[in-house]
């Protein structure tokens, strides 16, 4: 015992005290220096000196922690270790540019107020939002784990980019070492690249709780940081900023969830002069065309999806056809984004230490060039880090850091066996072990005809099998050369051991044991053959697995080819035109290049036009929803303060969302997304086509002047919050009056600042301060200057009335109140005041303020002359807002025509797109649906839905995209039975699903109160 | 808490000020013959030119106009000519009265605290004087099912017909069933952006609950207590057959493990909800089990499915056989019922007039009401309502008379109320 515990002490010191020369010299040394050159000579290697050349038979020649010389004529001088590679591959070790190796994660706080949070809780001349941290700089909290860094070395990587992973803007991160120095040796450099990401991490302060509130933080923190650069650091002290300023010149590292929040972190750099790396999710192959224009480079995880457990078939209609196709593709998404030629490393973030090389293996299986794999692994992130002068390859000069491995790095039977860390040797799997695998001649005593199978030494997968085909399994351990062996004869049912001891001897092994009576017996193990298995496995991997096609967007009824415009010719309709001509019978309406060409009778059919059969049937304009909440990611409130008119919608579009495509078959072609209705002033608006296949911005309504959503009453002053929620300002109608006045002062004070700073002389800009620019009071001015236009959620008459007088106060056009129910009760003042309503048809009673609500709203405001357009604010009801405008002809007596335009003409007027869309004219937007009877009927159906000209819905390619979301499912779901059967650890049911959106969800999914 | 009281009385009289109450019809006092109408019966067959006859709230004669004659003098003869005449609509599975403001707590009565509350009846807390009854009413819904909401075992429900001066002569039939909301198979997280589904882990601890519960009133029903147990002496109904018992159940494993529930205590049981009931009609069937179909007018229970699959689904379960009838939710949502009968037609392969019986016949049938109601056939109740046109289309469905146990109903409501107020003030005609 005494013996045991003088060695425990006695190692430590040892390790302490033996260091490469140029270590750490500002450090004592307790005891007598141990300074050692780290001189070696790594010899007859295959070298890959970086990711494209390699080299046979040659030598490396490390010192001191640095590559001193490389290639095949290398002199090395004498008193150098020569250490021989006979056999052998060494490469440049791992780089991991998104880590965060060696920090502790920022415990997560609870905000212990009663009531929400304002303002940041951090103390220090900081940034007003917690989420702002700049300031981190990673070094300062770095401290080396061995545990972490041994699996970080294990896996082939020898540095790492790490940074705190909290925080909207993280700060920086630093470079540093996966070994087991002093943390002075391992960090390579500090504040190598600054971080940012959309999730705002531990911060408790309330703001922001959207996607689109984390993008105009971003946005509004880059301008303060340029305020502050020129200038606005006289008026106040922040070290946040300051710190931001500093590190904007750094590589920008930007972490997303997803492929689309790809194209909007790039979005954000365009408008700032940054061209952000990307840490995307592994997704990037569903829109890779999109983002290759953006020309990022990337940081890819391969932490590939398992298959489901899908034996259940209840179970597995749980799981979306995405769900599957991700699955069988996510592994080819390395090979798309090489294929593509965009720039990439590779990360090992999200994936766990043993799916690491399986996953890295598999992507190459599915395409992935290997030499590419390296170069993402090598070469990329040291380019990208700014550490090329140091990691990324094996060159003179730079640190002694690579992986010596038994075979080629992605070749399945390869083994690493040491990496060398700045100069030092770290073991990884023992090269004696590894060498053990194969089959042996096996005598005991005498007795022969015994074959032992050393499959994976280090797993104890080890087997002997006798002369009658019995089988025994066999505990083996090696420890340097010495062998130990335990296993029971197969046909003592005793089970009792055999224990034998040996010892290593080249390729054989011989000792002696006991067996169980306790008698000695002698044994030798001779190794046949180890050759066989090898080549089978590099036939092996000639095979490509096959996976389905991307399709757009990657969901279910996607399309594999984006369609096109066509020319159509509708034939002998009825045509509801909308226009002075009123409902036409018999009628021909001709389409191209995305426009209606011809409306008329006997239209003759132009070459290469289709011809849609249209007898019996009604042929109207797309339906216009004023107020929808389908397409948004992430949030559709920035409900968090009472004005928030600085986030858009348009940076959130989703062109991923199912209800796109179940709104085209409801007829809806045209869809005003709306902030929510949690605060007055929310947030700018987006008006889209539903182009279902599209990407986001191709999804946008070209030449539209912008909305902006206000809202009023119970939902605003927090009625229905509970009572946690009492105190932000307004509380009370009288307050919400004074918020909107109290944002429009601000903004026309705001708009003098800067037109007296665009008045001045140019000389005179350089002795002053810019304004601060604001992106909040920038779309309230823009109001003002009627260069945006508001819809507003209101209820009863008293508040809107209330905003038609700010409006005239104010010298702005109050445009379109929404929902207004209580609209009939002013709808004079309203027509006197030239405002649009936009209502539902006959909801009522979900709250205290639609008590008075009644069907016949939007029938009296059309017959007091108010333009009245019907909204859905809801994804079902959105595909039957041609039923819901019928609905005022049985309450109030409109009709068909004037009711026909409440969901068509009437929102196009609302929404200023009436030379656009709305109605069927030639010359305006080819928005048209097909209808099987009267669109006003409970009994029509929409048969052909067209946005500019494109056909995005049929009943009959409806009824292909069924077949083949079945055909798929049927095929990935036999893929993943057999992708199990084969071994793949199966995941559990744990599906994710998307809320659906209406006016008052809050960001945690739960209800505010009814619409 | 004066001050909160007067406001509350302030905010009841302003609402007030503008809607008359509207009086109770009195009891039918005369033959009523409903002259030349178009019938839909409620069971598939339309009388063109029709004569319906009703005395003392009970349908006399029901017969095509042409082959009859009217001998008493006394009789009222509305001449409805090309006008619609239907039985009245029957809504299942609504907290219609319950409920008044949703968002306003003082007006909700749906919802008591508890697991397990057979014992809580809605009957008690019906509110005939609801402003919202009667904007159900006009749209030809003359009967309702109204269920407590919530809990594992909500309560008791009662069917009640729309137009009474109190609760008590509101009922139509009281505790018909009991309802029971049955475990989900899998478990719901949610988060920022929406959330997960994975599997219930506590399904069988939950099941085990319920069994326990059902185990220990069935043994107490058998003998009289002293020590009476409200909740288990309201379910012995159940045990007796005198209730239905309704299991709410919306996924496939729910539902068929909800049928198996239901018959390992030999109850008469109906699915309420059901909406993929469609995937296991074989076992609805064999079992003899109805289904209180929940709103079709939504939207797919995933991405995958077909777009118009909750559209269909009444088609798809009329296929199968199986007997079903369809529900809206909520409460002063009732008034659109008529209209999901009409979207069953545009999306499935069925006629107006079979739609029409899953908001009448098959409802009075699945709620034990059909001996008296549902259809309009002679020695039934007078529940009978006229439209200007087809009911099932919002475009045509407009109600100009409707007769519940013979008394005619008055059609106004709050709404209307409001309407004629501000058409008179902008002139509007």
């Amino acid at each position: 015992m005494k013996k045991i515990i003088l060695a425990a002490l006695f190692l430590p010191i040892l390790i302490l005290n033996s260091k490469i020369s140029s270590a750490q010299q500002t450090f004592p040394v307790n005891g007598v220096h141990d300074e050692r050159e780290g001189y070696y000579a790594f010899i007859n290697a295959t070298i890959a000196v970086d990711y494209k050349t390699l080299l046979s038979n040659a030598t490396l020649l490390i010192h001191d922690g640095k590559i001193v010389a490389v290639g095949n004529a290398v002199t090395i001088p004498a008193g150098v270790t020569e250490i021989d590679c006979k056999g052998k591959f060494i490469y440049p070790s791992f780089i991991d540019l998104f880590s965060n190796y060696g920090i502790v994660k920022t415990e997560t706080q609870n905000n212990n107020q009663q009531g929400p949070q304002f303002i940041s809780n951090k103390s220090g001349a900081y940034n007003w939002n917690q989420a702002i941290m700049p300031e981190v700089n990673g070094v300062d909290f770095f401290h080396g784990d061995e545990k972490q860094a041994e699996n970080l070395r294990s896996l082939g990587f020898g540095a790492v980019l790490t940074h705190r992973m909290d925080g909207i803007m993280r700060g920086t991160g630093a470079v540093v070492l996966a070994g087991n120095e002093s943390d002075n040796e391992m960090i390579v450099r500090g504040n190598v690249a600054s971080f940012y990401s959309f999730n705002k991490g531990t911060s408790t302060q309330d703001y922001p709780s959207s996607l689109m509130g984390s993008i105009a933080l971003l946005r509004q923190t880059f301008y303060d940081a340029q305020w502050y650069k020129s200038g606005g650091s006289n008026e106040e002290k922040n070290i946040s900023l300051e710190a931001l300023n500093s590190q904007l010149s750094l590589p920008q590292i930007f972490q997303v969830d997803n492929d689309l929040s790809i194209l909007r972190a790039d979005k954000i750099g365009d408008e700032f002069g940054i061209k952000f790396i990307i840490k995307g999710a592994g997704d990037e192959y569903k829109r890779l065309d999109e983002i290759k224009t953006t020309s990022v480079a990337l940081i890819v995880p391969i932490n590939f999806p398992k298959p489901y457990n899908v034996n259940d078939p209840n179970d597995a209609d749980l799981i979306s056809l995405e769900e599957m196709m991700n699955w069988e593709q996510a592994p080819a998404n390395l090979f798309r984004i090489d294929k593509a030629g965009i720039n990439f490393c590779i990360t090992k973030q999200g994936c766990s230490d043993d799916a690491f090389w399986k996953n890295l293996r598999k992507a190459i299986a599915y395409g992935l060039n290997p030499a590419d794999a390296l170069k993402a692994l090598t070469y990329t992130p040291a380019q990208l880090s700014g550490e090329w002068n140091n990691l990324g390859s094996l060159e003179k000069g730079k640190l002694a850091n690579f992986i010596i491995c038994s075979d080629s790095i992605f070749n399945d039977e390869n083994i690493i066996y040491q990496n060398w860390v700045k100069g030092k040797m770290y073991r990884v799997n023992d090269e004696q072990i590894s060498s053990l695998k194969g089959t042996y001649d096996f005598t005991l005593n005498r007795m022969g005809a015994i074959k032992l199978s050393i499959e994976n030494p280090s797993s104890n997968s080890v087997q002997l099998e006798f002369h009658d085909s019995t089988k025994a399994d066999v505990k083996f351990s090696l420890n340097d050369n010495l062998i130990s062996l335990s296993f029971a004869m197969p046909k003592d049912s005793t089970k009792q051991l055999y224990r034998l001891n040996g010892f290593i001897e080249g390729d054989n092994f011989s000792g002696k044991g006991l067996d169980p009576k306790g008698n000695e017996v002698v044994w030798t193990a001779t190794r046949t053959s180890d050759e066989s298995e090898k080549n089978d496995s590099t036939k092996k991997e000639n095979k490509n697995p096959e996976f389905g096609k991307v399709i757009y967007p990657f969901c279910a009824y996607g399309w594999d080819t984006i369609p096109k415009q066509e020319t159509v010719l509708f034939k002998n309709a009825t045509v509801w035109t909308n226009e002075a001509e009123g409902n036409l019978e018999n009628t021909d309406v001709l389409i191209s290049n995305g426009k209606i060409q011809q409306v008329g009778k006997n239209i003759s059919v132009p070459a290469n036009a289709r011809v849609i059969d249209a007898t019996g049937k009604f042929l109207t304009s797309g339906i216009i929803d004023e107020h929808s909440h389908i397409a948004i990611s992430q949030g559709v409130n920035e409900g968090t303060q009472s004005v928030t008119s600085e986030v858009r919608i348009g940076d959130v579009v989703s062109s991923e969302d199912i209800n796109i495509y179940r709104n085209l078959a409801g007829g809806v072609t045209t869809s005003h997304l709306l902030h929510g209705s949690s605060n007055t002033i929310g947030g700018q608006t987006q008006l889209i086509k539903l182009r279902w296949g599209y990407a986001p911005e191709q999804m946008k309504f070209a030449g539209w002047t912008g909305f902006i959503k206000f809202a009023l009453g119970e939902n605003v002053k927090q009625s229905n919050w509970g009572d946690r929620n009492t105190v932000r300002f307004p509380q009370t109608r009288m307050g919400v009056e004074q918020t909107m006045f109290d944002g429009f002062i601000r903004a026309r004070k705001y708009q003098s600042d800067w037109n007296k700073w665009n008045s001045t002389a140019a000389k005179n800009k350089t002795i002053l301060t810019a304004p601060r620019r604001d992106l909040e009071l920038d779309a309230l001015s823009e109001i003002l200057d009627g260069k945006r236009f508001i819809t507003c959620h209101s209820y009863v008459q008293s508040e809107i009335n209330m905003l038609m007088h700010v409006a005239d106060s104010m010298h702005f056009q109050m445009n379109t109140f929404t929902h207004i129910l209580e609209g009939y009760k002013v709808a004079d003042k309203m027509k006197a005041h030239g405002v649009y309503a936009s209502s539902f048809s006959d909801w009522w009673a979900y709250k205290y303020e639609v008590y008075d609500a009644i069907p016949y709203n939007a029938a009296i405001l059309t017959k007091v002359g108010v333009i009245t357009a019907i909204n859905s604010d809801d994804a079902e009801m959105a595909r039957r807002l041609n039923q819901e405008s019928a609905k005022s002809i049985k309450y109030g007596g409109l009709t068909e025509i004037e009711a026909w335009k409440l969901c068509t003409l009437n929102p196009a007027k609302m929404l200023h797109v009436d030379d656009k869309t709305g109605s069927i004219k030639a010359g305006k937007d080819a928005d048209l649906v097909l209808w099987n009877n009267n669109p006003l009927s409970i009994y029509a159906k929409p048969e052909y839905t067209f946005v500019d000209g494109i056909c995005f819905f049929s009943l009959q390619l409806d009824l292909q995209k069924r077949d083949f979301i079945h055909t798929e499912r049927t095929r990935i779901i036999n893929e993943m039975l057999n992708a199990i059967k084969n071994g793949e650890q199966p995941q559990d049911l744990n599906l994710n699903f998307n809320l659906l959106y209406d006016c008052d969800m809050l960001c945690d999914g739960s209800q505010i109160g009814a619409q | 808490m004066k001050k909160i009281f007067s406001s509350i009385l302030f905010s009841l009289f302003i609402s007030s000020l503008h809607s008359q109450t509207i009086p109770v019809a009195p009891k039918q006092d005369s033959l009523i013959i409903l002259m030349n109408g178009i019938a839909h019966l409620g069971n598939g067959e339309v009388i063109e030119n029709s004569a319906i006859g009703f005395e003392n709230g009970k349908i006399t004669f029901v017969a095509d106009a042409r082959t009859i004659r009217i001998e008493q003098s006394s009789a009222k003869i509305i001449n409805i000519y090309g006008k619609h005449v239907y039985p009245g609509l029957i809504a299942c599975n609504t907290d219609l009265g319950l409920n008044e403001i949703e968002a306003a707590r003082a007006t909700r009565d749906a919802n008591e605290v508890g697991d397990f509350n057979p014992n809580i009846r809605s009957i008690i807390a019906y509110n005939t004087d609801s402003k919202v009854i009667p904007t159900v009413r006009s749209n030809g819904i003359l009967l309702a099912q109204v269920v407590p909401q919530g809990g594992i075992i909500s309560g008791s429900s009662s069917v009640v017909q729309l137009d009474a001066w109190n609760w008590e002569d509101a009922q139509y039939k009281t505790d018909e069933g009991i309802h029971l909301n049955f475990p989900s198979f899998y478990s719901y997280h949610f988060n920022e952006d929406g959330g997960s589904i994975g599997v219930n882990e506590h399904y069988t601890d939950e099941m085990q609950n319920i069994r326990n519960f059902f185990d220990e009133a069935k043994a107490y029903t058998q003998t009289a207590h002293e020590n009476v147990n409200l909740k288990f002496e309201a379910m012995s109904g159940l045990f007796n057959g005198k209730k239905k018992l309704f299991l709410h159940a919306d996924g496939v494993k729910e539902i068929t493990a909800a049928v198996l529930f239901a018959k390992s205590y030999k109850m008469n049981c109906v699915i309420v909800g059901g909406s993929e009931a469609w995937k296991c009609t074989d076992v609805l069937v064999a079992n003899h089990v109805s289904v209180i179909l929940g709103r079709i007018q939504s939207l797919p229970g995933s991405d995958d499915e077909d777009y118009d699959l909750p559209y269909k689904t009444p088609a798809l379960l009329k296929k199968a056989g199986v007997d079903f009838c369809l529900s809206m939710d909520g409460f002063w949502q009732q008034r659109n019922l008529p209209f999901l009968a009409g979207e069953a037609v545009a999306y499935g392969n069925m006629t107006p007039e079979e739609a029409l019986m899953y908001i009448t016949s098959n409802a009075a049938h699945i709620l034990g009401i059909d001996n008296t109601t549902g259809t309009l056939a002679e020695g039934k109740d007078a529940n009978i309502i006229v439209s200007d046109g087809d009911i099932l289309d919002m475009k045509t469905n407009n109600i100009i008379y409707a007769f519940i146990q013979g008394r005619e109903i008055n059609l106004n409501n709050k709404q209307k109320d409001l309407y004629e107020i501000y058409k008179e003030k902008y002139g509007i005609k």
